[in-house]
């Protein structure tokens, strides 16, 4: 920016709610001389500086850029609403946190996509960063614009905006991205050879250079490259050895409090459960784990850079870590006199042991979070959540002895096949949490009192899951089972959340959406929405007039069960699992057929001929009979 | 023993609130190193006091606040150590060793100095001053816990002049009398009868008295 700019910005830091998530200048944020480098990287999180700052990725990322000599990367946040309006009357555009970069004069914009109802503020954040929104407006000198993430896994409803997507994990993809990029612009190139460049790089996918055709009814005819750059599939990226890929030692600190404020060890990516409606367990595939030496040595550089008080263990499953019990143990050694705290993020009730629970409650006792997600075995079983009752009984009455007392309850409502017994289920499920309280005798339990909370979202079906290709409900029916569900849990010591079935039914169409769709998410941006997973922002309305403006049904996106030959839009990346996969699965669902978890058997997923998988040549484990494992294949 | 320490908030975190620069300075003597001293009870942090909480939206050249270390050191040594765990908007500017029984920041201040610095200086600024202080009494009205309550300022301002294009002042800041910047410069404009410009103020230094004279407050 420049001076006016900046003196504007600081007249507006005046005016704004929380000002001091605009103002930068934290402890190991990166400040490098522009001038030094020959590359640089706008990282942009399309949401607030309180969730975006809380997130993994962004970290590893700005770490990794920045240990280039030759690379910086800056931070850049959406605005809240009022800063955002006032950005725009007052002719201040969006700028990085670090040196007030205005957004366009980055070479690299990147966003990380996370979830897809926040589209709309990638929109507003090209808008006030003054980038023009459609790549095939964007011009020699404007930035190139790339995003990756979990969402990037579909990315055609993004496909008008965003110039290069990368497709798995970020770590393997991101230097060679940059190297693209930095020489293409030394030498010269024009924007869309560097483009084809960019497209040929294993993992990245240029939608430029793609063409759809569709049928009449709506779905996709074919889908196809236009350029010989462009590979008719594009392949994800796997980090092979996560102990050997990069890892931040040390992390920006915020000084206002910020959602997840702590330092974080990833000790495990991927998951081996199989649950079907999971994504993240489908696309973080296969299961790599961080060496506990190397995890050791990242707690103590992290500790010591951060000061934070606090550390989490992240991982969609941490209880499978192999080495868990050995690994908390030794955390809480050696940061016992450190006051130093360890917390479990969300465990897996059928596998953490109690040692561990009791060790981790040593230095700090976090809300127990529990996910059965489903109210009866039938439909766990249809969606493969291996959790018994009698394994949830079992572990919140550990944790009930071990002295918590609140209990978060997840589940989904209007998965596929769900009856109203189902739902009657989680009641139940609710009521057996709360008897397992009173049961123990009262020395033994907390004296707070118990509080079990249930939180049921509505189901939003994800590709590259074996649901896929379900119908989500129609509105009407989920708000008919909210209704009951409210019903069923009207009990004592237990609470009801529940979500906007708008909101979902709305994830629902972008995520499974085509490229149509990103003529839906800007008109909905022109009419005004942005930050919609805000509750008081979100304007159902006008999405739907959106969907209008462009002749579109959320119908045909949201509620409409697809066939096995329809062309889905997401199928040109190979995301490891297969459609052979996903299908038999789906149709093992179908069925009340449960899958073992693949750590003792692998169940050929499709990944098996990647060189990346270490269970792909494991024996079934005869020692542990899971009753998944006796019913499976 | 414990350290008298003085550091700068600088402009850039000028909207960092009280607690929030707290747990920050919590954070960075974590990671220094130091040989601290814990609060007793179940959850035991660091034992910190400041001498006086900054407004937000305001810097402080030179703030102060009071660390209770294990054992002997010298305020070299400290603020090295510290220097080293500090964010380039935050720096330590010095450290001195004083015994526990040393009274604490927070008695010993009894008023702060202050600049306000205008985007456009009002005109006869100098001369508006000099009449605003020839006022017998300066009545304005404070806005407490317990409702608004008339006072007099003049008592509670040590100094008032111009500077250039800013205001120098050096006002009450104590558990018994405090007239805040913001009230004074609303009275000031109000019997100069123009509206406030905008003015960014700083606070510059924290003061205490010794023998009878205003003096920094670390040199105390
Ligand atoms: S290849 Fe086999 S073992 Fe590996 S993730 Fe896929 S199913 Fe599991």
């Amino acid at each position: 920016m420049n001076e006016t700019e900046i003196a504007k910005l600081e007249r507006l830091l005046e005016k704004v709610q929380r000002p001091a998530r605009y103002t930068g200048g934290e402890m190991n944020a990166v400040r490098k001389d522009w001038k030094q480098v020959k590359c640089t990287f706008g990282f942009c999180f399309a949401d607030t500086y309180e969730i975006g700052m809380s997130h993994l990725g962004m970290k590893i990322l700005y770490y990794l850029i920045n240990q280039r000599q030759d690379a910086l990367c800056e931070r850049v946040f959406m605005p809240d609403a009022d800063m955002a309006d006032l950005m725009r009357l007052e002719g201040v555009p969006l700028f990085s946190l670090e040196s007030r970069a205005a957004l366009n004069h980055f070479d690299i914009v990147g966003f990380t996509l996370q979830y897809e109802m926040s589209y709309t503020n990638i929109l507003e954040m090209l808008d006030l960063g003054r980038i023009p929104l459609f790549g095939k407006d964007r011009g020699e000198s404007d930035p190139i614009v790339v995003a990756g993430g979990p969402c990037a896994f579909n990315p055609e409803p993004l496909a008008p905006f965003i110039d290069a997507f990368m497709i798995g994990d970020g770590e393997d993809v991101m230097h060679e991205l940059i190297d693209v990029i930095r020489d293409g612009r030394a030498q010269g190139l024009p924007r869309l050879d560097i483009l084809r460049n960019l497209a040929r790089l294993e993992g990245v996918y240029v939608p430029a250079l793609y063409t759809v055709e569709y049928n009449k009814d709506g779905t996709l005819r074919s889908f196809s490259p236009n350029d010989p750059a462009a590979p008719a599939v594009v392949r994800k990226r796997v980090v092979k050895d996560l102990s050997a890929a990069v890892y931040p030692e040390s992390i920006p600190v915020p000084y206002t409090e910020i959602v997840h404020d702590r330092m974080v060890l990833e000790i495990m990516r991927g998951c081996t459960r199989g649950c079907r409606f999971c994504q993240a367990g489908m696309l973080y595939r296969p299961v790599r784990e961080r060496s506990m030496q190397r995890l050791l040595y990242l707690a103590d550089q992290l500790q010591q850079s951060t000061g934070y008080e606090e550390m989490s263990l992240s991982s969609l499953s941490a209880g499978d870590y192999t080495c868990l019990p050995q690994l908390i143990t030794a955390l809480m050694a050696r940061y016992m006199d450190k006051r130093v705290g360890v917390s479990l993020p969300s465990m897996r009730i059928d596998n953490i042991v109690k040692d561990s629970l009791i060790a981790s409650q040593q230095v700090k006792k976090s809300g127990l979070t529990i996910a059965p997600e489903a109210g009866t075995q039938r439909l766990r079983d249809v969606i493969n959540k291996g959790v018994t009752e009698e394994d949830l009984k079992r572990s919140v009455t550990d944790a009930f002895e071990c002295g918590w007392s609140s209990v978060k309850l997840y589940f989904m409502m209007g998965l596929p096949t769900e009856t109203d017994e189902d739902l009657a289920g989680i009641g139940h499920l609710a009521k057996t949490v709360v008897d397992c309280y009173y049961a123990l005798p009262k020395e033994k339990r907390s004296k707070n009192g118990v509080k079990v909370t249930v939180s049921a979202s509505v189901f939003v079906p994800k590709p590259f899951t074996p649901f896929q290709w379900a119908a989500q409900d129609p509105i009407p029916l989920v708000h008919e089972k909210q209704e009951k569900l409210r019903q069923y849990l009207k009990l004592k010591n237990v609470h009801f959340n529940w979500h906007e079935s708008e909101l979902s039914m709305l994830e629902a169409c972008v995520s499974r959406g085509d490229r149509r769709i990103g003529e839906v998410i800007y008109r909905a941006w022109k009419r005004g929405c942005r930050l919609d997973s805000w509750y008081e922002h979100f304007q159902f309305d006008q999405w739907m007039a959106a969907f209008q403006d462009c002749h579109l049904d959320p119908a045909f996106y949201a509620h409409r069960e697809r066939p096995y030959d329809e062309l889905l839009p997401w199928q040109f990346v190979d995301a490891g699992v297969s459609m052979a996969y996903l299908r038999r699965e789906n149709e093992k669902a179908l069925r009340t057929e449960t899958t073992r978890d693949c750590r003792h058997g692998c169940n050929g997923c499709g990944l098996q001929g990647w060189g990346v998988c270490s269970f792909v040549e494991n024996p079934p484990l005869k020692d542990q009979p899971e009753r998944s494992a006796l019913l499976a294949d | 023993m414990k350290m008298i320490v003085v550091f700068e908030k600088a402009p850039r975190l000028r909207h960092i609130g009280h607690l929030d620069l707290m747990r920050a300075m919590q954070r960075a003597l974590r990671r220094s190193g130091l040989p601290l001293r814990y609060s007793q009870g179940f959850n035991p942090h660091i034992l910190l006091n400041f001498a006086a909480p900054l407004s937000v939206g305001m810097p402080g050249k030179r703030e102060i606040m009071e660390v209770p270390i294990e054992g002997e050191m010298s305020g070299e040594a400290f603020m090295e150590q510290l220097s080293k765990a500090l964010p380039p908007d935050l720096p330590c500017l010095s450290a001195r060793p004083v015994e526990d029984a040393h009274p604490a920041p927070m008695a010993l201040l009894t008023a702060a100095l202050y600049e306000a610095r205008f985007d456009t200086a009002p005109p006869d600024l100098e001369k508006t001053v000099r009449d605003y202080l020839l006022q017998p009494e300066i009545p304005a009205i404070r806005k407490t816990k317990s409702g608004e309550k008339p006072c007099d300022l003049k008592p509670m301002i040590h100094l008032l002049r111009c500077e250039g294009d800013a205001l120098i002042m050096a006002l009450a800041l104590s558990e018994k009398a405090t007239c805040k910047p913001d009230l004074l410069l609303s009275s000031l404009f109000d019997f100069a009868k123009c509206e406030r410009p905008r003015a960014l103020v700083t606070r510059l230094q924290l003061l205490g008295e010794k023998d009878g004279v205003l003096s920094p407050l670390e040199s105390l």
